[in-house]
């Protein structure tokens, strides 16, 4: 319900001030919060191909207590993942800036977790090819958003600059 | 240019310039809402639309065409609402008054009142059907053009002429019941 302002209401003026509406949309607004949708995305699907990764090569049959573990482990992760997904798609906007961060993020997490899961295979001698096959996709996808995001960052900045050159312009001549 | 530029800044993250933007906004995004829906419901409904703005800006295709994008975003707010609203009022009217005891016809009356209450809108503005109401909104007190209504409305320049020429007799009409005279 709306909070009740100093004074009396009036029909036909806002009764939150422009600064109040601003504290209200303070979740989109905030960078921090923007970027925490591609955090939690990252991370989760980083931390479940890793374990995914690790009880896949698992030499010999596991315990039940440790296929449950990893089983749980993956899952936590794919929740986190999700929730991630569900932030960046419906809740919070990423604006150009936001997604240059997101990509690099993504790229630098990719990276890292292919190198982990290539490492890991090779020391066990087992699954090195399929790694590299994901682990390049991944790469290759973050790097496709990257080069994405700084193409639109690029054009939007140059339209600013356009835009902000008519004003001098047309200051001048006035 | 000014809200092009701003627009810009916008997609660009810049938190000052999506600050800017919502005081800028803010008035002409509260006046429809109001125009549209009771006092009370304005500020939510205001917040509702901001949060789908912002969430939306970074797909906004046209900056320059901001005004027209914004208003077709609260105009599908309020719609939303105003659709939730009129289905609870005939559930709540569906029962026959006849059969009621004295609290649920109270009940019944309660959401008549609630939505005399919302149609009564800005003074001069109270009594007109809705889609007559909304293109004097948009037109007069958004200062929209004939083509932007257009647009917001999702119907032909044509039918915003003639929409708005049947408005404007029927607030003649309305203002002529209630004693005034040019």
């Amino acid at each position: 319900m709306t909070p009740e302002p100093n004074g009396p209401k009036k029909p036909d003026e806002p009764w939150l001030s422009a600064e109040e509406m601003i504290g209200r949309l303070s979740g989109v607004l905030s960078p921090w919060q923007r970027i925490r949708g591609a955090v939690a995305l990252l991370a989760g699907v980083a931390g479940a191909v890793f374990i995914g990764s690790l009880w896949a090569t698992e030499p010999g049959p596991l315990p039940v207590g440790t296929r449950l573990a990893f089983a749980g482990l993956a899952v936590f992760c794919l929740a986190w993942a999700g929730y991630g997904g569900w932030l960046v798609t419906r809740r919070v906007p990423l604006f150009a800036a936001d997604q240059v961060y997101a990509g690099r993020l993504a790229l630098v997490a990719s990276t890292l977790t292919m190198a982990l899961t290539v490492a890991l295979t090779v020391q066990r001698g087992t699954g090195v090819l399929a790694a590299v096959l994901l682990g390049a996709l991944f790469v290759a996808l973050a790097a496709t958003l990257t080069v994405r995001a700084h193409r639109t960052r690029a054009a939007l900045l140059r339209r600013r600059r356009e835009l902000l050159d008519q004003r001098a312009t047309g200051d001048r001549t006035s | 240019m000014a809200d092009e530029l701003l627009v810009l800044r916008c997609r660009l993250g810049e938190r000052e310039a999506l600050a800017e933007l919502v005081r800028a906004w803010h008035a002409p995004v509260w006046t429809y809402v109001r125009g549209m829906l009771d006092a009370a419901r304005a500020d939510d409904v205001a917040q509702e639309v901001w949060l789908a703005v912002l969430r939306g800006l970074p797909r906004l295709k046209e900056p320059a065409r901001f005004a027209p994008w914004l208003f077709t975003i609260a105009r599908r707010a309020v719609a939303d609402h105003l659709r939730e609203e009129y289905r609870r009022a005939e559930t709540a009217a569906t029962p026959e008054l006849g059969e009621q005891a004295p609290g649920e016809q109270a009940d019944v009356v309660d959401v008549v009142e609630a939505l005399v209450e919302r149609a009564e809108l800005l003074a001069a503005l109270s009594g007109l059907p809705v889609t007559e109401r909304e293109i004097l909104v948009l037109f007069y007190l958004e200062d929209l053009s004939i083509e932007d209504c257009a647009e917001v409305c999702a119907i032909p320049s044509g039918t915003v002429k003639s929409r708005l020429n049947r408005a404007r007799r029927l607030l003649r009409e309305q203002l002529a019941e209630k004693g005034y005279s040019r």
